[in-house]
């Protein structure tokens, strides 16, 4: 569901998926130059950090964390 | 830790609109700051856009039939002289597109692909998702505009009723930046309340909300945008696909039909695809509704996929005149967030939102740098500097109160649900304006936030609690149905009492609703009959005229 957890084999900590989320929900780890999933209940699925990350590492799965209400 | 940055052009966002508008600004030579709250270039609706529509006589174009088809199916309340410039200039964005490589769908033979417009005029072409945005970023840059990416701008900052700069705080740390301009264009893009699917899940709608807290009008709102999502996935919708398939128009979800619980069309037909022809079968009883998949399977459809964005560009800041300038000295707005009603009362056609969105940047760069090279900075003083602080960080000050991810959900939940913002009623808008109400009274003054992340999200609450105050008020005011604002107890439009604008205005700390009619000149030949000035009928519309008859 959502954001799955990045796939750090893959990963090259390039930062690119901290800085294009538009809803802040991943924060680099300065200390050992990873991304963290920091706000997992506020990602929205679109799906921005798959398509930009250089390193294919990063997977949305439909559904979200938080209730989803629909108008009908 | 504050910082200030002076600058001559100060913008607000950096989707196309504010990308065109710090572009043309600093090829007049001023100095441009420009803020994104995501990441310029990358963040806002922008990115998603594939189709755009340039005009062109020598396509064939012939530009008053396409005016007259956005009037017709404005219903109306476009403002004509408005679509007409995004119309004259938007070939030269077609242009400008092309100068920076964006690939262009083709037809077999290599020749453009170009998709006609059903009542004729005009046409539209598909371009590559996701790469003009960052073309224009890096065009931006390359001409000397400072970018600051995640920074969420909170205010704009006033100086006897001139915005004289913004405040805002980082992604990061909270930290307050403070931005001194002898001029600021808002291109904070549309309104939503962190909807299922729709990509608008950082536009909380701080453009309106920030600008009309220091005195602008915004209108527009009573108009509901009606994208739907798949029950199944309410919240996915597969744009990572989508933006990696390349150009062209069947990027988009593709189906033959939409059908409902009878197997039948919707009863009601209205002219472009997002009418509410679809939520008028719902409250009728007839759904679930499906879309017929080309493998003859069935995909079951919900709907407040886009809950709390108004009809593609209808909503936003009122202009003055023809310049992007807007009703407040020293505020210019582009995009998304300019409510010129260049599109009337309901979405025209595929395309015109984003070359809106670049035509209108495009203008606001070049006068926002002209009024700046003839203004004087003001200075920002540190009282109020003071004060914004003080104004900014309450909600990390407070030991205890209400999450603003919970304000969020209690307004969704109530907002959400179809009888409220999509088939109308006096009542049930009353009895939620009463529940906002109190949201903004009792929960918005007691939000806590543990964190940056947190604060942002607060500033966020206010900003989507005070959209829903707008969008109930204009919807109450309006007591009459046309494109997609949809009165259950008023089913037919008034062209006697509503032939044009509502707007919203904050007069001594009291949200006022303001009628601007449509000019004279503009308004339709009153002399054809209803039916035919109309032609999309609504639920409840031809009893109403039985019995007035
Ligand atoms: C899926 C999808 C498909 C679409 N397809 C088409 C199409 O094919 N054709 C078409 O014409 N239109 C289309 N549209 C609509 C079109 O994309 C928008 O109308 C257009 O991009 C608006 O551009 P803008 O620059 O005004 O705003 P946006 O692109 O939304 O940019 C607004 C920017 O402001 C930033 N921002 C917001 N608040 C703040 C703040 N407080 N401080 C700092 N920055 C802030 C955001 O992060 C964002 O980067 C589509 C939209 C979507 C979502």
């Amino acid at each position: 569901m959502s954001i799955e957890p990045i796939n750090l084999e893959l990963c090259t900590g390039c930062g690119t998926c901290q800085d294009i989320c538009p809803v802040d929900v991943i924060r680099m780890d300065t200390a050992q130059g990873i991304p963290v999933i920091k706000y997992r209940q506020d990602c929205m699925l679109c799906q921005l950090c798959v398509v930009e990350c250089p390193a294919n590492a990063i997977t949305v799965t439909p559904g979200r964390l938080s209730p989803v209400s629909v108008s009908w | 830790m504050t910082e200030t940055f002076k600058t001559d052009v100060l913008v607000i966002g950096g989707g196309m609109a504010g990308l065109l508008t710090a572009i043309k600004a600093r090829q007049q030579q001023v100095e441009v700051i420009l803020v994104d709250k995501a990441y310029a270039g990358k963040s806002g609706q922008s990115p998603y856009a594939d189709s755009l529509c340039p005009f062109n006589r020598k396509w064939g174009h012939n530009l008053e039939k396409w005016l007259h088809a956005v009037n017709v199916s404005g219903e109306y309340i476009n403002n004509p002289e408005w679509t007409k410039l995004v119309l004259e200039n938007s070939f030269a964005i077609y242009k400008l597109f092309k100068s920076w490589n964006i690939e262009f769908h083709k037809n077999p033979d290599g020749s453009l692909f170009k998709k006609e417009m059903p009542d004729g005029g005009g046409s539209t072409v598909f371009f590559h998702k996701n790469q003009a945005p960052q073309a224009a970023r890096k065009e931006a840059l390359k001409l000397g505009v400072r970018i600051f990416d995640r920074l969420m701008i909170t205010e704009l900052i006033t100086s006897d009723s001139k915005v004289i700069g913004a405040a805002g705080i980082t992604a990061e740390n909270a930290d307050l930046r403070i931005f001194n301009s002898k001029v600021t264009v808002m291109c904070a893009g549309a309104a939503g309340f962190k909807p299922n699917g729709w990509p608008i899940h950082e536009l909380s709608g701080d453009s309106d909300a920030l600008a009309y807290r220091i005195g602008a009008e915004v209108l527009g709102k009573e108009f509901t945008d009606t994208h739907m999502g798949n029950r199944k996935t309410p919240a996915f919708i597969p744009f990572a696909e989508q933006m990696k398939a390349g150009a062209g128009p069947n990027t988009g979800p593709k189906f033959r039909r939409i059908l409902n619980a009878e197997g039948d069309p919707p009863h009601f037909k209205g002219t472009g695809g997002l009418w509410l022809s679809n939520e008028f079968e719902i409250h009728a009883g007839r759904g679930p509704l499906s879309a017929e998949m080309p493998d003859g399977s069935m995909m079951e459809f919900a709907g407040g996929t886009t809950l709390g964005l108004a009809s593609h560009k209808t909503e936003g800041i009122v202009p003055s005149g023809l310049t992007c300038a807007t009703t407040v000295d020293g505020l210019f707005a582009a995009g998304d967030a300019l409510g010129n009603m260049a599109a009337g009362a309901k979405y025209p056609f595929m395309g015109f939102a984003i070359t809106h969105a670049c035509v209108t940047g495009c203008m606001a760069g070049k006068n926002a740098a002209d009024y700046a090279a003839a203004s004087p900075r003001n200075t920002i003083t540190t009282e109020e500097i003071n004060a914004v602080r003080q104004r900014t960080f309450k909600p990390l000050n407070r030991k205890g109160g209400f999450s603003p991810r919970w304000v969020i959900d209690v307004l969704k939940n109530a907002l959400s649900p179809y009888f409220i913002l999509y088939i109308k009623h006096e009542d049930r808008l009353r009895g939620a304006l009463t529940y906002i109400n109190f949201i903004r009274s009792h929960l918005l003054s007691k939000l806590i936030a543990s964190d940056a992340h947190e604060l942002r999200l607060a500033h966020e609450a206010c900003n989507i609690v005070l959209n829903a105050e707008i969008k109930l008020r204009s919807s109450l005011a309006r007591k009459e149905s046309r494109g997609c604002h949809y009165r259950e107890d008023f089913p037919y439009r008034d062209d006697k009492n509503f032939l044009g604008w509502i707007k919203l205005k904050d007069i001594d700390g009291k949200m006022t609703t303001l009628f601007e009619p449509v000019p004279e000149k503009y308004r339709p030949d009153l002399s054809i009959p209803y039916e035919r000035r109309y032609t999309a009928r609504i639920p409840g519309e031809l009893d109403h005229f039985k019995r007035t008859l």
